[in-house]
């Protein structure tokens, strides 16, 4: 009926088929272990919560409403000893190399029970997904070697990401808006590497990491132009610990104060810095909003998966308790509104559910997680023993070559469109996810009445939880306008954002 | 309402607006860490000399006699600030109004009179359910002229705190309930530790149970409900103006940080964004402060409906201040999450006073079923 450059011209217009469905275009090229491997992972979260999560999860957040400084290293401990902090490392780089976009559901299943150890586990990969987007494949495997280690020895070997300072939280997430912030963490050029000075907030899991993926600046009058990623270890001379916050809920994950005063950092634990993108195709400021993008596309479908576990909580907790509760006589499960209450619940968990689901596969297609969903990449990483690629791999990532490769296809090979499409849905996934997770905690709690006033109900720790969804990894209005930014803006020349 | 009303409603809120600037802003965060920090005794005990328990107990009984807008204005100021204090205030005021409702007056007097303490003075009550929708109730027997009673009752406000407890206890095996007033030192009863809860920490509640326990009953048997409902009719204005309260609390709170803060090289409250999250608060609060006017004005002057008044008030109020909380902290970020401020326990706590008389659903549904169908 139509030629094919006719479907190309109407597909392409807005809203294009590339950025609408994902799914579609992606399926066909998943390999097909990764069904398997999704099931795997939902099998490995549920025994999990059976034998860690559920059994602890009331006891943590009282001892953290009982001592607001406590530090959770029993369950990262047991979470390391699990292997949970190398599942989805790749396996180029030593880790178990299960697919990214499998974590995603993983932690909807561990949020379901409990945000906090949802976050400890998950947060990890925050960092690793930074330390990725670097594609600073030397450093890479060395960091990620280091994780694998302590899951050998039993010295658990997390990562954080910290980029958040105390004058700017939304103007570090956009490079748009770094210029004409607050930033104070500074990065100065010295012989051999960088002497950093400054102070990070709010950073998850600090206190219980080892390494710190931190972003500075060269120059504070332009960051955008000067940002550097680097990788700071605890225990480094000129880094410390300043206070752990006092949190409404998600209060089992520490989110600490990092303090760098004159703390050298070696050339060897630069990521990346203005030098080493200074050659590709895009702007500096571009790129770095390019590799900030490429973690938070991910990452944020990560959010919205904490919170479709937050949105399935609040709803066990209430179909519990409709269940097994009679109000005027009858059980409450039996009244058509809390029928029509209930199925509105299950509603949002599902289209939570997909909305991260579609990100991923955004993700599959044309970002992070693009070269590892090959098939061919994808089988021979599944196939080939880990003795040897533990044998081969580190020779050849450790080559400057490996890391220009990497750039070259992941960086300057993806296109602005690519870039929309990803970013784009991992905004759209992370408010909506986080809007309908709260929502269904709202829900639940007016269901519940007074049950679900008591610690012991679980509904009000999820409600107390999943607030903070909203806030970070960028605001839920910075996700908005990100959206706008992405799917929207450019059809419209005349529309500016960040500059009303 | 005379003049006179006016000027005294005028005094009694800045007499609260006053205490809970200074009592309970500057340790509202320490207040909250209760059952794992210090109970604010010194607190509770100022308000009770300054008479906010007293303001709906009639004067014979030594109260101040006045109506819900004078409890409704003490609460508003007091949960802007910390609405722990206002569920303490609530609890007991609702316990005198049934006791009041049921014609038990000697018997509340008998308490108010001889009250040495604010402990000796309050009386605890399961407030946060309507035991005519969800049955938690003790049983009570008849044993010549004495009532025993044994069972539980679960999340019993004020429990561990004060002298008296008022519980609702099945007499027969039908659908009613009666009110007893049991001595919360009586050797039957035990008391679980303070429940670890969504909001108001400060507020305590505990599980009860009690095994031959005396209690005195309060009003008629198996007329529980009438007096449950007789208090609840006219305390739901209460409810609204806690609400309100943590509306107007999270408001200024957030306005102020929005002036503060900068992001993007200018006040975060000139994003137009930030001015529409803003704007839309601001209106939530208008819309509630006209609603409560009007509703406690007809409560007090039994007006045509103040029944349907009162109770649209609180459903319609509650719920603008559960969702004006979450913007509440979003407006500022991540310290909004943050114990250091005020805001994420506003958060809980307009959630937890959502559900103070029942279930939220049930109270919409009732509505229709009493005064529309
Ligand atoms: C518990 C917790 C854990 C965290 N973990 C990490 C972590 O691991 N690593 C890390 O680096 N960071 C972390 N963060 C920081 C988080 O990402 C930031 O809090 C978030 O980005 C918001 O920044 P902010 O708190 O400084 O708020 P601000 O940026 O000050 O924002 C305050 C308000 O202003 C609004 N606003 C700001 N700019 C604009 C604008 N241009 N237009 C309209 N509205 C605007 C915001 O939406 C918000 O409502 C965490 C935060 C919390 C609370």
């Amino acid at each position: 009926m139509l030629s094919r450059s006719e479907i190309k011209s109407f597909i392409e217009r807005t809203p294009s088929f590339k950025n609408t469905m994902p799914s579609l275009q992606a399926i066909p090229k998943s390999p097909r272990w990764m069904i398997r491997e999704t099931q795997e992972v939902i099998a490995i979260a549920r025994k999990f919560n059976e034998e860690v999560v559920k059994p602890y999860v009331l006891t943590l957040d009282r001892k953290m409403h009982e001592d607001p400084d406590y530090l959770p290293w029993d369950f990262v401990k047991k979470a390391n000893e699990w292997g949970l902090y190398t599942m989805w490392i790749p396996k180029l780089f030593g880790g178990r190399g299960y697919n990214m976009a499998s974590m995603s559901v993983f932690v909807e299943e561990i949020g379901s029970v409990c945000l906090s150890m949802a976050n400890l586990i998950g947060v990890h990969y925050l960092g690793v997904a930074t330390l990725v987007a670097s594609w600073n494949t030397r450093l890479i495997d060395r960091i990620c070697r280091d994780v694998v280690k302590g899951e050998k020895t039993g010295e658990p070997c997390l990562i954080t990401l910290a980029i958040t300072e105390p004058g700017a939280g939304t103007d570090v997430e956009e490079m748009d808006l770094a210029d004409k912030g607050n930033i104070t963490c500074k990065a100065e050029k010295v012989p051999g590497g960088y002497k950093l000075n400054g102070t990070k907030i709010f950073i998850s899991n600090g206190h219980v990491s080892v390494w710190h993926m931190t972003i500075a600046y060269e120059n504070l009058d332009k960051p955008s132009d000067a940002t550097i990623m680097v990788a700071v270890k605890t225990g480094m001379d000129g880094f410390s610990f300043g206070r752990m916050e006092h949190k409404m809920g998600q209060k089992g994950c520490p989110a600490s104060e990092l303090i760098f005063k004159d703390c050298f950092v070696p050339d060897d634990l630069v990521a990346v810095d203005t030098r080493q993108i200074d050659k590709l195709n895009r702007s500096k400021k571009d790129t770095m909003q390019q590799i900030i993008d490429y973690v938070v596309a991910a990452t944020r479908a990560g959010v919205a998966g904490f919170a479709t576990g937050a949105a399935r909580g609040a709803f066990d907790a209430a179909i519990q308790f409709a269940a097994g509760t009679k109000v005027n006589g009858k059980l409450l499960i039996n009244h058509e509104w809390a029928q029509c209450m209930l199925a509105e619940m299950y509603k949002n968990v599902s289209l939570a559910r997909i909305s991260y689901v579609e990100t991923n596969y955004a993700n599959n297609l044309f970002g992070m997680y693009k070269l590892l969903q090959l098939k061919p990449v994808y089988y021979f990483l599944k196939i080939v023993p880990h003795f040897l690629l533990d044998k081969i791999a580190p020779g050849f990532l450790n080559k400057p070559f490996m890391t220009w490769v990497f750039r070259k296809l992941q960086l300057d090979f993806q296109t602005d469109e690519d870039f929309h499409c990803t970013s784009g849905w991992g905004s759209l996934a992370k408010f909506s996810a986080t809007d309908l997770g709260i929502k269904n905690c709202h829900m639940a709690l007016e269901m519940m009445g007074q049950a679900g006033l008591r610690h012991d109900r679980y509904a009000e720790k999820f409600f107390r939880d999943a607030k903070l969804l909203q806030i970070y990894e960028g605001t839920n209005q910075l996700n908005r306008l990100n959206v706008f930014k992405c799917f929207m803006a450019n059809d419209y020349p005349q529309a500016v954002v960040f500059e009303e | 309402m005379s003049k006179g009303s006016h000027r005294e409603l005028k005094l009694l809120g800045n007499a609260a607006a006053d205490f809970s600037r200074k009592e309970l802003a500057p340790s509202r965060e320490e207040n909250d860490k209760y059952p794992y920090g210090a109970f604010f005794d010194t607190v509770i005990n100022k308000a009770y000399t300054i008479d906010f328990f007293h303001i709906i107990l009639p004067e014979d009984a030594g109260g101040m006699g006045q109506g819900m807008a004078a409890l409704s204005v003490v609460l508003e100021h007091i949960c802007q600030e910390d609405s722990s204090l206002g569920g303490i205030i609530f609890t007991c005021s609702a316990a005198h109004e049934i006791m009041k409702a049921a014609g038990s007056m000697d018997v509340l007097s008998q308490i108010t009179d001889v009250a040495e303490n604010v402990n000796d003075f309050l009386i605890a009550f399961p407030v946060f359910n309507n035991p005519s929708e969800i049955p938690h109730l003790a049983c009570a027997r008849k044993d010549g002229d004495r009532y025993i009673l044994t069972g539980s009752i679960e999340y019993m406000v004020l429990g561990n705190i004060a002298a008296k407890a008022l519980v609702p206890a099945k007499i027969s095996d039908d659908n009613t309930f009666s009110f007893f007033l049991v001595d919360l030192k009586d050797k039957g009863i035990s008391i679980s530790d303070p429940i670890l809860s969504l909001g108001l920490h400060a507020c305590p509640a505990t599980d009860i149970s009690f095994q031959d326990v005396n209690g005195i009953l309060i009003g008629e048997e198996n007329k529980g409900k009438d007096y449950f409902n007789a208090m609840a009719e006219k305390f739901h204005v209460a409810a609204a103006a806690m609400s309100q309260g943590i509306m107007k609390g999270a408001f200024k709170e957030a306005l102020a940080y929005t002036k503060g803060r900068f992001q993007g090289g200018r006040q975060i409250v000139n994003w137009s964004e930030m001015k529409m999250i803003l704007a839309n608060m601001a209106v939530k609060i208008k819309v509630s402060e006209m609603i409560l006017a009007s509703a406690t004005v007809a409560v007090d002057e039994n007006g045509n409906g103040w029944r349907e008044c009162a109770k649209a008030a609180a459903i319609h109020i509650q719920e603008l201040a559960c969702d004006l909380t979450t913007d509440g902290i979003q407006v500022l970020g991540g310290v909004g999450y943050m114990k250091d401020f005020g805001q994420e326990k506003r958060f809980r706590d307009a959630k937890h006073i959502q559900a103070i008389l029942g279930l939220a659903p049930l109270k919409k549904i009732d509505y229709l079923e009493n005064f529309i169908m």
